[in-house]
């Protein structure tokens, strides 16, 4: 991989920003009532008269698109950060038990909330409380004699996770039939609760997310090295290790409150941009961004028009797409390291 | 060794040892045992000796509408939640959850479920222990009624079932001369709104808004029940709203997000309670008329209050 230089950063950072505006393009054009491109453009243009195509336009597809670019960057930087804090290629959103929590927090209201007067409203603030709780959980049980351990977080997260998802399979099974369908497709995520309001609150945390871990990019990568040689390098593992854990959880509540768990795009896209702009935090960090948010969006338009009318839980379309797209990379680029 | 005290022949007592004192007294005896017998015999109901469990609300609600609440013994847990005269029966889980043992454990002769490849398991494991399992579907309006007049005849209750059919039969032909002639608005009825489910073609909830008088928006979706996108209903313009689905946010003010809907913009969203027009039970005809009285608010038809249905 060529060194990273400014000139490179800022074309291969312009031509992701060229195929997210096209993921976006895809997003507003695709959907099940055949809109035509004239009808849309003047919608867009605002010279269309209120109206179902405006409604569908503006508050129906445009909200979608927004949110389904800032749940992809949020849960591909994520993802970028987890690997990293954890030195674990396997490393996804999900890992730490943070999803677990938002999860055990949405099916709680789910399951309960009707019998107690909450709608599905309510859902994404439970999500998000039960991500900051799972965030603090991780903090006081890890963090033990002053140190963030590395194996003392994953193995947290990963008991915590096994833990949610008992709790959550009790919940589901003392629920009701509708609300069992409710949890059901909240598990695999879905964009079609995409707000405005609701998008503002992901953008806050992506870019609380992406202004905390930008300047920490360099130590990232030294932290490739291994603990001792970063550290001897000036790099306190400790501190970054912390912020990092903030910044990824944050980012992972918000996004997993507004749409469940959408699989795959923290887990494929980190590795993907890894294979074609090189492993250097200071670009993979940006460029994941703006790589899980066209994914994202390309997947949600997929889910939206397959077929024709019905929707299908866009998490479904990710793994399905992620994983051969994947795989083919992967495989390209071992020909192309190794020779075949 | 006392709990095998019985077997010991100490506690037997030779028949020889008995002697009647006199004929006649003997023969009176025996007739007021016979007399006894005979009176306990008549006054057992028919049928007390079939012990029914029931895995579904909409069978459970048959049940008791056939007058065969006695029959029932354990029930599932939607069950309990919806009808609250069996609500202290034993209960014996959910679709996803049936306990085999609970429903073994009350040694029922038949056990009503609607077929689910959720409980095909369960059903199987059911016959193993010789219990008899009676499927009954309940997607479209024929296979509601089969199972009413099967079930019936499984009970022993023909009569009552026959009436019941009859009168559901009856209040889809004259609503549908209720309706009249013209063209026939389009409507969607909603079951749950996020995710947006909503009654698509080959469901009983099809052929009622059809009687209704009412175009089904969603009938070119073959599934009994599609979920579908906003995108697609706001495009679907439908005229009438009917939203069935438990939400603590009223239907109107719901719905009133999306005012380029013709149903919104008129004022045409009803409310409609889920559990007595959405479930596919044995009063189908109230149902129908709780429908046709909530999408034609000034048409005299024969009143139901709701809240009066059991």
């Amino acid at each position: 991989m060529k060194p990273l230089t400014a000139a490179r950063t800022l074309s291969v950072l312009f031509v992701l920003f060229a195929v997210a505006v096209a993921a976006a393009a895809i997003g507003l054009v695709a959907g099940p009532s055949g809109l035509g491109w004239g009808e849309i453009v003047s919608v867009l243009a605002g010279e269309a008269d209120p109206g179902p195509a405006s409604d569908i336009v503006l508050r129906v597809r445009l909200p979608r698109v927004i949110l389904g670019a800032l749940v992809g960057a949020s849960l591909a930087v994520a993802g970028v950060l987890f690997q990293a804090l954890l030195r674990n290629p396997l490393a996804d959103p999900y890992v730490l038990g943070v999803s677990g929590g938002a999860a055990l927090g949405a099916i709680a209201v789910l399951s309960l909330g009707s019998a107690i007067g909450l709608g599905y409203a309510a859902v994404p603030p439970a999500a998000f409380a039960g991500a900051l709780a799972t965030t603090g959980l991780l903090y006081a049980i890890s963090g033990v004699q002053g140190r963030v351990s590395a194996t003392g977080l994953l193995l947290t997260g990963v008991v915590f996770n096994a833990f949610a998802s008992a709790a959550i399979v009790f919940l589901a099974s003392v629920a009701g039939l509708t609300e069992g369908t409710s949890i059901f497709l909240w598990l695999i995520g879905s964009l079609s609760a995409g707000r405005l309001e609701v998008a503002g609150w992901v953008a806050g945390f992506l870019a609380l997310g992406l202004a905390v871990a930008m300047p920490l990019a360099r130590g990232l990568n030294l932290s490739a090295l291994g603990e001792e040689a970063a550290q001897q390098l000036g790099v306190d593992i400790d501190r970054q290790r912390r912020i990092v854990l903030g910044a990824a959880s944050l980012m992972v509540g918000a996004a997993v409150s507004v749409a469940g768990l959408i699989g795959f795009v923290g887990l494929i896209i980190p590795h993907l941009l890894r294979l074609l702009v090189g492993p250097d935090h200071r670009l993979l960090i940006p460029a994941a961004a703006l790589g899980g948010a066209a994914f994202l969006v390309v997947c949600d338009a997929v889910a939206r028009t397959l077929l024709d009318g019905r929707e299908l839980p866009v998490g479904a379309i990710t793994a399905l797409a992620g994983g051969p797209l994947f795989l083919w990379l992967l495989r390209r680029h071992h020909h192309r390291a190794f020779g075949s | 060794m006392t709990r095998f005290r019985w077997l010991s022949s100490d506690d037997w007592v030779p028949m020889t040892t008995h002697r009647w004192p006199h004929q006649s007294t003997k023969l009176v005896w025996l007739a007021l045992l016979l007399l006894v017998l005979a009176a306990a015999v008549a006054q057992r109901p028919a049928a007390a000796a079939l012990r029914v469990v029931s895995m579904n609300p909409s069978l459970t609600r048959m049940l008791i509408a056939l007058d065969a609440q006695k029959t029932l013994v354990g029930v599932d847990e939607f069950s309990a939640q919806t009808e609250p005269a069996i609500a202290h029966l034993p209960r014996v889980g959910g679709l996803f959850n049936p306990s085999l043992e609970a429903v073994v454990a009350l040694q029922p002769d038949v056990v009503v479920v609607v077929p689910s490849v959720a409980q095909r398991d369960f059903r199987d494991r059911l016959r193993q222990f010789g219990i008899d399992v009676l499927e009954l579907p309940n997607i479209t309006l024929d296979q509601v009624l089969d199972s009413i007049r099967e079930l019936g005849a499984r009970i022993d209750r023909v009569g009552v079932a026959k009436t019941r059919v009859a009168e559901i039969r009856r209040a889809f032909r004259d609503m549908g001369r209720h309706a009249g002639e013209g063209k026939r608005p389009s409507a969607i009825l909603v079951l749950q709104r996020d995710p947006l489910y909503v009654a698509g073609a080959g469901s009983f909830l099809d052929e009622m808004l059809r009687a209704a008088g009412v175009e089904n928006a969603a009938g070119r979706f073959s599934d009994p029940y599609p979920r579908v996108g906003i995108e697609w209903l706001i495009a679907a313009a439908p005229d009438i709203i009917i939203d069935s689905a438990k939400d603590p946010v009223p239907a109107a003010l719901h719905w009133s997000r999306w005012p380029s809907i013709p149903a919104v913009a008129d004022s045409r969203v009803y409310a409609v309670p889920a559990g007595n027009v959405t479930l596919p039970g044995p009063y189908l005809d109230r149902s129908l008329r709780i429908l046709f009285d909530a999408i034609y608010p000034s048409a005299q038809t024969p009143a139901v209050d709701p809240s009066a249905l059991p």
